[in-house]
């Protein structure tokens, strides 16, 4: 019987081979503990547009006015009403004439003609701001608390359509720490495979300069005492008085197990993840920072053939694009850490001839205002931390309020359109999505769909279907495909 | 899928002549099944309407009992509108002789076969108990377990497995009850004693270590009851802990009612599980805390799925809308207003039990009146299906599947009904006491059967012996670090509740045990730390949803942070530090040691050669690292069986 190891080498086998392998082996092999995929039969899975998927995170709630999205700009002046502001920076042409983003992402506005900007994302107004609620629901698609563990969108990526190269994980998550951190339990549960099962979970390298290390022997260890130690294993495995018993698939899962992570841990690809290895002018081109070099590895990890790889600015609590204080002067910090690397990027996987079949997302969960939380009319709980009538102060100056009702996202390659702009929010506040709203739903969707995924596909779990997009009913967004 | 073939038995429906009685199982389900249940019965629930029981009919308003004229299903399936028509066009009509079946079968008060649904293979649980008689006893097999388990072998012409070595016996035992395999010296005495009541007495004794027991179950029940040291929800004071309730429970081998009817009707050290998890904000209606209520007591305690009935009428059984709500309604002090699927209906939920058989809640009594009445209820002496749940547990938990599979699907048709019932009773019997159930399973033949492969499809599972089980994330860690002497450091906020009342877990075991003490060089079990990266990758979940089955694959990550990880790496080097020092000189004699303490059995020749090939015949600490890795990353360590 073929292993669904065997099922997942992407190599010279075709998607629809791949699927269709998947839902033998969910009929014949499901003895064990994995969800079956559902009615596979009746969903009929998209073209795909994209083989990879780079998701660029702006963890903690990016301000549009502030970045890609620029409004009437107010120059810092004590004495300024804080309601007459909506954007703290001015605006900037782009490669694509009728798109101006904010000042400080010069990089970024000149490979706009690379590019869909989406401005019209909307979130659900879920009655009180927290990030992580909502950054569960951009990951997984679903408004926690669930009553299953939710997948992450790489997860099911990993899931449903396995890795490009067999000794790279399919899903890689760069940059965000998780222990320590103040919400890390609430990190947790959307940083997950959930009920799909570890084996689809993130890969995690919260530092990309440490990345190395997370596929290397452990520190101290040679490479050949890690083989040796290795050989013995397996010579003790061979003489083992119980190897009657080992072909139970439970013990086979281990050491199925422990050849993937050996494989990877002894191949050369994992030259992938050693920043060090990179020529040393492209190193400081995108050293910003850990987003910087994430990004980096980001475009390493594709290369080595990743299907999808998440870096994030990180979230922590008050810290980064989470201003509830010092917006401007933080925002302008962090256009500098965002715009080269980003750039830069789209820039090397074109260069790479990779752009055309790598999906870039750069997402937030949800926008800022100076004024309002959540959209007009919410009644949730102002969270400014830097509370004033006028400007008095610099810390006064930015954007506050979690702002739900309109967002920018960025996107490139993996089939969309170049130079594209949909949806629109209104230039005066309430800034929010006047056209083209995108939920979350239609945004995963549209994901999903150049992945090659449709929105419909489902999952058994206890004995009832799980869609990738919300009960199934997700659209994408099909004008962004060109 | 023996639903469909028992349908297909009915072949045609006969036409009825006016006046004769409509019979459901004969005239009605045939036509159901042949134009509308492939749509709206099973998993299929197109419009979001289901006719799997005769309650979803009525919920979704579908049939009006006694009024076929008002019925929307008879107006739709009599309309030529191709909006509203039923079935949809391309699909075929019903003739007028089956729409008549149909309205007679309203008018007449829509009779419906008890217990039967479209969805679940129309197997209905036995809800009271049953006291089944035991078999003879065959081959000196006296203990129950046996005598039940040798009339279904020979039924199934199955053989009864053959019993491991006591080495295994023990490794498993220890497993299973204290969460640690056997150390080397109580292994060596166990061995040398003699006489047919050795195994017996040992597994006495290993249930009597309170303390280690406890420390071992609370993995279990921290998963069941969602109790977790830190995590969502405890950001706005919306979550709280049971873990020093838990622990003096597990302790103290509180009886099975009782430790119910405390977490249903709290003090203020249980109420924890009934306070469920407050998400900052608005949250889906399916998830209020009432409705969380409602799915933990029916998950937890009745092996019901009512999570997809929190939302709508169950498509998978026989759960509505209005039994999730009523249990809901039980816990929830203001009223509670009917929502599907999130959206309000503008019914007002009652109070309600869902076995009535039993008896009921008073809905006008208070709710600290309510919730007794509803752990009365749960512990009634009647309610075989609170019983028959736990006991199914205990079985997976020790046997490695249970005896209604999966254990969160109760309504499904046991392998042994015979062996469930007589389990259950016997809890009863033994006044609720869950070690003494365990210790009927633990002593019995079958419980030390060879393990057995689960190669069979799913669905034609029988019973040949226990399963292997994989470790849990604790066992593996905690045997580890007591085979190494390597146990962590107590983490500081384990002594302590911060400000949102997490932490403090050690500080509630030094409670339990009336002490004030220093927690001192006292081992600190995995249960008792922090989730990090590794521990998540072997499998210990977030505590935001009830678990009840770790998973039992290795995954590929997870042999990355076995291989490579730093969390390990760093436990083997301290282990390597202590066992060169303990063994210096003696690399042979270490490695047989290693073997007893890790598999319960000494290494044969040619491991012995491998291992002293890996460690030379000097070892250092690196290479006695590598000879701890190789071991513990055997199957054989990793998996009880």
């Amino acid at each position: 019987m073929k292993t669904m190891n065997d099922l997942m080498i992407g190599g010279g086998q075709s998607r629809r081979d791949f699927l269709k392998a998947l839902i033998a082996a969910s009929a014949a092999a499901m003895a064990g503990s994995e969800p079956r995929l559902m009615g596979a039969e009746g969903v009929v899975q998209p073209k795909p547009t994209a083989d990879a998927c780079i998701l660029l995170w702006m963890g903690g709630g990016m301000a549009g006015p502030d970045t890609l999205d620029p409004k009437r700009y107010i120059p810092f002046e004590v004495g300024t009403e804080v309601e007459k502001i909506i954007s703290t920076f001015p605006a900037i042409d782009t490669a694509v004439d009728d798109i101006k983003i904010a000042e400080g992402l010069e990089k970024i506005a000149a490979v706009m003609d690379r590019a869909t900007l989406i401005r019209s994302h909307v979130q659900p107004d879920l009655g009180h701001i927290l990030h992580s609620r909502h950054q569960y629901h951009w990951h997984t698609g679903y408004v926690p608390p669930v009553t299953v563990a939710a997948p992450h969108i790489g997860a099911w990526m990993a899931r449903l359509l396995g890795p490009r190269n067999p000794v790279i994980p399919p899903f890689i998550n760069v940059g965000q720490k998780i222990e320590g951190n103040g919400e890390s339990e609430e990190l947790k549960a959307f940083t997950t495979a959930g009920f799909l099962g570890s084996e689809y979970g993130p890969f995690n390298l919260p530092y990309p300069e440490k990345a190395a290390e997370a596929v290397r022997p452990p520190q101290g260890m040679t490479a050949e005492r890690f083989s040796r130690r290795y050989a013995a294993l397996k010579t003790l495995l061979k003489h083992s008085p119980r190897g009657e018993y080992l072909s139970d698939y439970h013990q086979e899962s281990m050491l199925r197990a422990a050849d993937n992570a050996h494989r990877l841990l002894a191949s050369k690809d994992k030259a992938a993840f050693d920043l060090a290895l990179e020529p040393k002018e492209n190193r400081e081109r995108y050293d910003t920072g850990r987003f910087g070099k994430g990004c980096l590895l980001a475009r390493r990890l594709v290369e080595a053939g990743a299907r999808f790889v998440e870096v994030t600015t990180e979230y922590i609590p008050f810290v980064h694009w989470d201003t509830h204080e010092s917006g401007h002067t933080t925002v302008k910090r962090l256009h500098g850490e965002i715009d080269g690397p980003v750039a830069q990027l789209i820039l090397d996987l074109e260069e790479r001839g990779l752009l055309d079949r790598t999906l870039v997302v750069l997402a937030s969960e949800f926008s800022r205002d100076m004024i309002i939380e959540g959209v007009p009319g919410s009644n949730a709980r102002d969270q400014a931390t830097a509370k004033t009538d006028v400007v008095k102060e610099m810390k006064h100056y930015g954007l506050h309020r979690h702002f739900t009702g309109g967002s920018s996202v960025l996107m490139f390659g993996g089939g969309v359109k170049k130079g594209f702009l949909y949806g629109e929010t209104a230039p005066e506040r309430p800034c929010i999505a006047t056209k083209n709203p995108v939920s979350v739903s239609d945004l995963h969707a549209t994901i999903f769909q150049a992945m090659g995924i449709s929105p419909k596909t489902s999952l058994e779990v206890e004995r009832r279907p799980f869609y990738v997009t919300k009960d199934g009913q997700g659209k994408p967004v099909r004008e962004l495909f060109g | 899928m023996k639903l469909i073939c028992w349908l297909n038995l009915w072949v045609v429906a006969v036409p009825l002549a006016w006046g004769a009685e409509v019979d459901f199982v004969h005239d009605v389900a045939p036509v159901l099944k042949k134009h509308c249940v492939e749509c709206h019965g099973g998993d299929k629930s197109e419009g979001g309407f289901s006719m799997n029981t005769r309650a979803s009919l009525l919920d979704a308003e579908a049939a009006v009992p006694g009024k076929s004229g008002k019925s929307e299903m008879i107006l739709r399936l009599r309309s030529d509108d191709p909006d509203e028509q039923m079935p949809p066009p391309k699909k075929d009509r019903l003739s007028g002789k089956e729409i008549a079946v149909l309205e007679r079968w309203i008018d007449s008060g829509l009779e419906w076969e008890p217990g039967f649904s479209f969805s679940s293979g129309g197997y209905e649980p036995p809800l009271k108990p049953r006291r089944p008689e035991l078999p003879p006893v065959v081959d000196g097999r006296e203990n129950a377990v046996d005598r039940i388990l040798d009339a279904y072998l020979k039924g199934e012409k199955l053989r009864f497995p053959t019993p491991v070595s006591d080495r295994e016996f023990a490794r498993r035992l220890y497993l299973d009850v204290i969460g640690l395999p056997p150390p080397p010296e109580e292994l060596t005495a166990f061995l040398g004693k003699k006489g047919g009541e050795r195994r017996g007495r040992l597994v006495k004794q290993v249930l009597s270590r309170d303390q280690a027991y406890a420390e071992h179950w609370m993995t279990f029940w921290n998963d069941l009851l969602r109790n977790a040291y830190s995590g969502t929800g405890f950001i706005d004071g919306g979550r709280k802990q049971i873990t020093g309730w838990l622990y003096q429970s597990l302790m103290e081998n509180k009886s099975f009612d009782q430790f119910t009817s405390q977490l249903i009707s709290p003090t203020g050290d249980s109420e924890g599980f009934i306070r469920g998890i407050k998400w900052r904000g608005d949250v889906n209606a399916s998830q209020s805390r009432a409705l969380q209520f409602a799915q933990g007591v029916s998950q937890v305690f009745l092996g019901i799925n009512m999570k997809c009935a929190s939302c709508h009428d169950s498509f998978i059984d026989r759960w509505t809308l209005k039994e999730a709500y009523g249990l809901a309604s039980i816990v929830s002090k203001k009223e509670l207003e009917l929502t599907r699927c999130d959206k309000p209906t503008g019914a007002k939920a009652a109070v309600g039990w869902i076995f009535p058989e039993l008896g009921n809640v008073d809905p006008a009594a208070d709710q600290p009146e309510r919730l007794r009445q509803l752990a009365a209820l749960m512990t009634h002496q009647d309610n075989g299906r609170f019983t028959r749940t736990i006991v199914n547990r205990l079985w997976r938990q020790l046997m490695g599947r249970g005896i209604v599979h999966p254990v969160d699907a109760m309504h499904t048709r046991p392998w042994s009904e015979d062996l469930l019932d007589y389990l259950a009773c016997y809890l009863v019997d033994q006044k609720y006491d869950l070690k003494k159930v365990m210790e009927l399973i633990l002593t019995s033949d079958a419980y030390r059967g060879r393990g057995t492969k689960l190669t069979q499809r799913p669905d034609d599972y029988r019973f040949e012996g226990p399963l292997m089980r994989r470790m849990t994330a604790e066992q593996f860690l905690d045997a580890i670090w007591s085979i190494t002497g390597t146990w962590p450091k107590p983490d500081s906020r384990a002594f302590k509740k911060d400000g949102r009342q997490q932490g403090g877990q050690l500080e509630a075991v030094l409670k339990a045990h009336g002490e004030n003490a220093e927690w001192g060089d006292r081992p600190v079990r995995a249960v008792f730390t922090p989730l990090n990266g590794l521990q998540a990758s072997l499998g210990r979940p977030n505590r935001e949803q009830v678990v009840t089955e770790r998973p039992d694959l290795m995954t590929t990550l997870e042999a990355i942070h076995l291989a490579n990880g730093p969390t390990l790496a760093g436990t083997l080097a301290a282990a390597g530090t202590n066992l060169l020092e303990q063994w210096k000189g003696k690399p042979g004699e270490m490695i047989d040691w290693l073997f007893l303490s890790a598999l319960s059995r000494e290494p044969t020749r040619r491991e012995r050669e491998a291992l002293t090939e890996l460690t030379g015949a000097e070892p250092t600490r690196e290479t006695v690292e590598d000879l701890l890795w190789a071991v513990f990353m055997l199957p054989e360590f990793q998996y009880v069986n």
